[in-house]
């Protein structure tokens, strides 16, 4: 009996799907294990972004690396005030990113303005620009509140079928 | 060496010039006139009983609502502390600048470890303006550019007065009294268009300053 018709034999008993999910765990797990930030410390939440990238945290456990280039980043972690002058340059880092691609808002002002709520010159949230997937509060957020992030955004990732929905 | 006898050697070196010394306790402020301040800044710089070599900061004051609060507060209690909001707050602001603007610069002598602000109020035509001192001080350039961008106020003489602080395209000098505290334009990314815009603010203003009410009375 060759492979094939041995595939063919479990496809038949566990019915089609069983091969189709198991891949999206797969995929999901290497997404997990390997979440680049690009490096975007903005004001004094990127501080504590580096602590928790640091000796103490050290989020390369979780294979958080933190790169220059958004071409090689998986994730954003937006750390700090976005000013309108940045806006656009933000943007732009963000299009440069490869699909697929999250972001971090980390902090009250990425959040929402914060502290910068009725200034005239910043960004009343990050989300006015690009896509947010996980909000870390705080001002700033301590290191442990960014790994927790970290690993919520982990949760949301392994929670996706991007292969069984197509 | 006191004060008063820094301000007898001041008021030796400068006694062709118009000056008014500020009473404060803490530093020296000599207020002096817009048009002899490229030539007191000159002696205060090069002679050798003064020696002020060095230019710590270049700043501007607005005194349009000088003295008026937005409105009055009580004393903050571990109760009854409450934040009131208040829409119209853009004080109105006419054409001419008289007594309106002042610039200030901060000066160190660095051999005889004093220093001394100076206070100089702008001309009255619009836009405002007072003598660059870049000339004297290198360090003035950029100060000078802040207070520009921030204030709108134009150092005559300046060998580039461009906006350094704010947006690419910013109308207006935020720092001014009558410049809305939320700005004018925000900033959001269209969709459709595939890039950052401009909008009109979608917040309205109202005061930095906390109000506590107490009682009925205070809640105007």
């Amino acid at each position: 009996m060759g492979l094939a018709d041995k595939d063919n034999e479990i496809i038949d008993k566990q019915g089609p799907g069983f091969v189709i999910t198991s891949v999206d765990k797969l995929v999901n797990w290497a997404r997990t294990g390997s979440m680049w930030p690009v490096t975007l410390g903005l004001a004094c939440c990127g501080i504590e972004m580096m602590h928790s990238a640091a000796a103490r945290y050290d989020t390369d456990r979780f294979g958080v690396f933190y790169r220059p280039s958004p071409r090689q980043s998986d994730v954003m972690i937006v750390a700090g005030t976005l000013v309108n002058k940045m806006a656009p340059a933000l943007r732009k880092v963000y299009d440069q990113m490869a699909e697929p691609k999250w972001v971090i808002s980390m902090g009250s002002c990425a959040n929402g303005g914060g502290y910068y709520h009725h200034s005239y010159s910043v960004v009343r949230g990050c989300d006015k620009i690009i896509p947010v997937d996980i909000y870390v509060p705080g001002c700033p957020p301590t290191a442990e509140a960014l790994i927790n992030g970290i690993i919520e955004l982990q949760k949301k990732i392994k929670a996706e079928e991007s292969i069984a929905n197509g | 060496m006191d004060k008063n006898s820094n301000i007898d050697i001041i008021n030796n070196k400068l006694t062709k010039f118009n000056l008014a010394f500020l009473n404060n306790e803490q530093n020296l402020i000599l207020q002096i006139n817009q048009a002899e301040l490229i030539n007191v800044c000159k002696i205060l710089k090069t002679d050798s009983d003064l020696d002020y070599s060095m230019l710590i900061d270049v700043c501007a004051v607005d005194y349009l609502t000088y003295g008026e609060a937005d409105w009055t507060t009580n004393d903050a209690t571990n109760s009854g502390y409450s934040r009131a909001v208040k829409q119209t707050i853009i004080p109105e602001a006419d054409e001419t600048f008289t007594n309106r603007f002042a610039v200030f610069y901060q000066l160190l002598s660095l051999s005889y470890n004093k220093r001394l602000t100076l206070k100089v109020f702008t001309t009255e035509s619009n836009p405002p303006s007072v003598p660059s001192i870049n000339k004297i001080w290198n360090s003035a350039n950029w100060f000078e550019r802040e207070a520009f961008d921030l204030m709108g106020i134009h150092f005559k003489g300046h060998p580039d007065l461009r906006r350094i602080l704010t947006d690419y395209g910013f109308i207006g000098h935020p720092f001014r009294k009558d410049f809305p505290t939320n700005g004018n334009l925000e900033v959001v990314y269209d969709e459709d268009e595939e890039r950052v815009i401009y909008q009109p603010v979608s917040i309205s203003t109202r005061p930095s300053v906390p109000k506590v009410i107490r009682d009925k009375n205070d809640r105007k």
